[in-house]
């Protein structure tokens, strides 16, 4: 990988003022904006706001666990529920009927989605392109359809709901009970954290050269020697962890799970959707992603739209359209992950991200 | 015995119908290499219309198939022309994001507009059945298999004789030399796309009276049309003629000896045997 290197020097040789200067602002920014979120439970008292922090934080985690296979070395899963699910199920399977706590059954779950991700990816990863995709969604609905099956390890349709949760503690100080939003605010934080610099550093490794270099020409890269099926796996191996403890946290804060909400394909889609939407392969973009989609959907979700749409005056309360989008628009949330694909899909294929990077460039140029 | 014969010709029958979805996919595939992630929720889409005019003007949900099919017909050429055509040549992974996507709006727009309760079409003969050799079959499924089998007749009739017919399948094989041959290739297309969803149009018709009825009931259906194509060979018409009837019958005898619960496993493992080790599909000849 020396050429890779000495292709790096050559860009710092060549721009020796102009990169330094690049990089404070944006690292002054992500300081502040890191620093801010730490603090921010300290201002917001709106346990919705927190909610939704916690919701943006694991959609932040799928997206970027979701990034490094897709995003960086373009195998497109749509069946990554499975790994969501597995994470899911352990942490909770553990929790109600063997009373361990969640703390150490979110790494059991990581292991089993680790498994998982092997078994999968030894026959998976012999596929390519849409062959691939399709073979991904199998596997996933294979994972649903059994769990909605095995009655009686995972309740089947029913789902298992979290009944007790025991309060962390270090010694006989009790940390926290779990009854407030904040500890899971500061986990879902500090995961998400840790996920992005994991794939910032992954993306600036050797390893991540290998995965790039999967991603833009398979054959090229094994021809250099680089072996795609143990790096397509090594990819997987490590997104499927990171989408297990995103699952593993959405089952314990939320308290309920069951096997459509988990692993089924609608999950498999929005896991791809956020970092479609804000754009594949970049490390922002699935925080983008998140960002835009979480409050949007739960807008619709809590008929806020429709709220601002009486009081604005454009629909009638007490009108039959009034009463409709009250009655409906709420469980049409997933409406608005359609739209946007198609729109971002159409009009900006690289995401919103990749968007506006390109519009700041043609104003450059301009 | 009995039980097995039984399994194996309702199998046979309700394949038919998974083969009419397939062959939708397949030639959607084959003329432009898009694979229709959107197909399960045109096949809702022909069941709500079937349901429509089944509950406001009484036809009876067979004959309405000469309604829905040519309406949805217009649907699909106006999806194809206004979003599959500007994707034609992009990476397959946004085609078939695409698809997804319209399929979310489908889907969720139904839900909007009929709520996501589960609506039943009972027809006076929905819970009938015939005995045909002592072996009694659910009539439904007997009438949807004739009209399947006369559907199927008449699409090989059109893609084997007719001018327009021998055009598609030559876009399916070759576009580029089609396309010097002649052939208005993005007419093609837009055809292709309107008789791929006016077949999945005409499957929903044809299920409406024996299943349940809400948004979501497509997703099923867009797997295993997948399934179905790929175990046909992509692209491949016959293919997917027999990868239905293979697929009825391993899902209902493999309801019936291993339980109905399971019976989707069975069908995906099928499939990612067929996948791994003949790629290709029964029929297919090439993986590009």
């Amino acid at each position: 990988m020396s050429s890779v290197g000495h292709a790096d020097f050559v860009v710092t040789q060549a721009l020796p003022a102009a990169r330094p200067k690049a990089r404070v602002v944006p690292l002054t920014l992500v300081t502040i904006s890191v620093g801010g979120l730490f603090m921010l439970p300290l201002f917001v008292e709106s346990t919705y706001i927190l909610h939704m922090m916690v919701l943006i934080f694991i959609n932040v985690i799928v997206g970027s666990a979701w990034n490094i296979l897709g995003g960086y070395t373009g195998q497109y899963s749509v069946g990554h529920a499975a790994y969501f699910g597995v994470g899911a199920y352990t942490t909770m399977m553990l929790l109600q009927f063997r009373q361990v706590a969640p703390w150490i059954g979110i790494w059991a779950g990581a292991g089993a989605a680790l498994v998982t991700a092997l078994i999968i990816g030894s026959i998976c990863f012999r596929l390519r392109g849409p062959y691939f995709v399709l073979a991904s969604i199998a596997v996933a609905e294979i994972f649903r359809v059994s769990a909605l099956n095995l009655k009686n390890i995972t309740n089947g349709a029913e789902g298992i709901l979290i009944t007790e949760l025991p309060p962390l503690k270090i010694g006989e100080t009790v940390i926290t009970d779990w009854s407030e939003k904040i500890p899971f605010y500061f986990t879902g934080l500090i995961f998400a954290l840790i996920v992005i610099v994991v794939s910032r550093m992954v993306l600036r490794s050797k390893l991540g050269y290998f995965f790039q270099a999967i991603r833009e020409d398979q054959d090229a890269a094994h021809s250099l020697g680089i072996n795609p099926t143990l790096y397509k796996n090594s990819a997987l191996a490590l997104s499927a962890i990171f989408t297990s403890l995103a699952g593993s946290l959405y089952a314990v804060y939320v308290g309920f799970i069951d096997p459509s909400t988990v692993l089924g394909l609608d999950l498999s889609v929005q896991i791809v959707m956020i970092c479609i939407i804000g754009g594949v392969g970049t490390i922002f973009g699935p925080v983008i992603g998140a960002l835009v989609l979480v409050p949007l959907s739960e807008a619709l979700r809590s008929n806020v739209i429709t709220d601002l749409l009486i009081r604005s005056g454009i629909v009638h309360e007490d009108s039959k359209v009034g009463a409709f989008l009250k009655e409906n628009l709420a469980h049409a949330h997933v409406l608005i992950y359609g739209i946007l694909v198609v729109i971002v899909i159409l009009f900006m294929p690289e995401g919103i991200l990749g968007f506006f990077k390109k519009l700041a460039a043609r104003r450059r140029k301009a | 015995m009995e039980i097995f014969i039984q399994s194996l010709i309702s199998g046979i029958l309700i394949g038919g119908v998974y083969a009419l979805i397939g062959i939708g996919l397949t030639i959607i595939f084959g003329v432009m290499r898009v694979i229709n992630f959107a197909h399960g929720d045109l096949l809702m889409l022909g069941m709500y219309a079937t349901y429509g005019l089944f509950t406001i003007f009484h036809i009876d949900p067979f004959v309405s198939i000469l309604i829905t099919a040519p309406l949805l017909f217009l649907f699909g050429a106006f999806l194809q022309k206004v979003f599959i055509n500007r994707v034609l040549g992009a990476l397959p992974q946004n085609q078939i994001l695409l698809t997804i996507g319209l399929g979310l709006i489908m889907s969720n727009a139904m839900m909007l507009a009929f709520t996501s309760d589960y609506k039943i079409l009972s027809t006076t003969y929905s819970s009938s059945s015939v005995k045909i050799l002592g072996i009694s079959i659910s009539s439904p499924l007997v009438i949807s298999f004739a009209i399947t089998a006369a559907i199927t007749a008449a699409l090989y009739w059109f893609l084997l004789k007719t001018n327009t017919g021998q055009a598609i399948r030559a876009t399916a094989q070759d576009r580029e030399a089609a396309r010097l041959m002649g052939i208005n290739v993005k007419r093609m297309s837009i055809i292709a796309f309107g008789l791929g969803t006016a077949l999945a149009a005409a499957a929903g018709g044809l299920i409406s009276p024996t299943y349940y009825i809400f948004p979501q009931v497509g997703s099923v259906f867009t797997l295993k049309a997948f399934v179905i194509t790929v175990l046909g060979g992509m692209g491949s018409v016959i293919g997917a003629t027999l990868g239905g009837v293979l697929i009825g019958i391993a899902e209902s005898v493999g309801g019936v000896y291993i339980g109905s619960g399971w019976k989707e496993v069975i069908v995906f493992v099928l499939f990612l045997l067929v996948l791994l080790f003949k790629p290709s599909g029964l029929l297919g000849k090439s993986r590009t």
